[in-house]
């Protein structure tokens, strides 16, 4: 759960370093909590990016069966967390791509290396 | 709950521990109890709130007229004047999380052809929720999500 540094959270078989060569990163966007939009809408924009399609073409799966975004968006950006100045990354899969978000606020999208 | 609770409180007392017809009953909070899980989950964010406000006002609605109808009131300008992107990124938060919960909820059907909601069972229990507070906390946005989008 944690790398040597102790202050990074992941999940699954994640890229923990840029060079890693079974994923290679094809988006990123940065999630500001103040700009009201919500997290799920900056994941979800970030992978029609990695995908190059608009938004709404973005139809399946539905990103709230891959991650509870909300609870995310708590965790990372709810009240009272910037003021902890919290850290951590929390990623998951959808459909083929990897969704890495840390609690800097940056979404990063990866896709299977060839 | 509080009923649940006193009916609790005096088996207790009773001190017997004897099993007594109808004790079982009082032992488990009734179901319509338990079942405000998905009425809190379902009126806990204002997008999800506004949505059902406008169930209130017509049984069917796509995605994109509610996602218009939502922008307007979020940004306080007329549903004409509602922009693209911001109808966008309304429509991508109700389609990939507010829509799915209140599916699961069993609060609104949702068909992904037409991309259409409507009412599901669990629907009445929320708006009656719904009306009980509109008159006090919620009442502009309720007012919002009932007007014609015309006017």
């Amino acid at each position: 759960m944690s790398d040597s540094r102790g202050n990074n959270t992941a999940y699954g078989d994640a890229p923990s370093k840029k060079s890693d060569p079974h994923w290679r990163q094809v988006a990123q966007r940065h999630y500001d909590p103040c700009d009201e939009v919500e997290l799920t809408t900056a994941i979800v924009f970030a992978i029609a990016d990695a995908k190059n399609v608009d938004p709404t073409a973005l139809t399946s799966p539905q990103l709230y069966d891959c991650i509870d975004a909300a609870a995310l968006e708590d965790t990372f950006f709810g009240a009272g967390t910037l003021s902890k100045q919290s850290t951590g990354t929390v990623q998951f899969r959808y459909d083929t791509y990897l969704i890495r978000v840390d609690a800097d606020g940056w979404i990063r999208v990866f896709e299977p290396g060839t | 709950m509080t009923i649940w609770m006193t009916m609790v409180t005096s088996n207790d007392d009773d001190g017997s521990g004897a099993e007594r017809p109808g004790v079982d009953d009082a032992d488990t909070p009734s179901s319509e109890f338990l079942e405000l899980d998905h009425v809190y989950e379902a009126l806990g964010h204002s997008r999800r709130r506004y949505l059902c406000y406008t169930l209130l006002e017509s049984p069917e609605w796509t995605l994109d007229e509610l996602a218009r109808k939502i922008a307007a009131w979020e940004h306080d300008v007329p549903e004409a004047n509602v922009t693209d992107q911001q109808q966008e990124a309304v429509y991508v938060a109700l389609y990939h999380i507010h829509v799915p919960k209140l599916v699961e909820g069993g609060v609104i059907a949702f068909d992904a052809v037409t991309e259409t909601i409507r009412p599901a069972t669990n629907a009445k229990q929320v708006l009656r929720a719904l009306e009980g507070m509109g008159a006090s906390l919620d009442s502009r946005q309720e007012a919002h999500a009932r007007s014609d989008p015309h006017e």
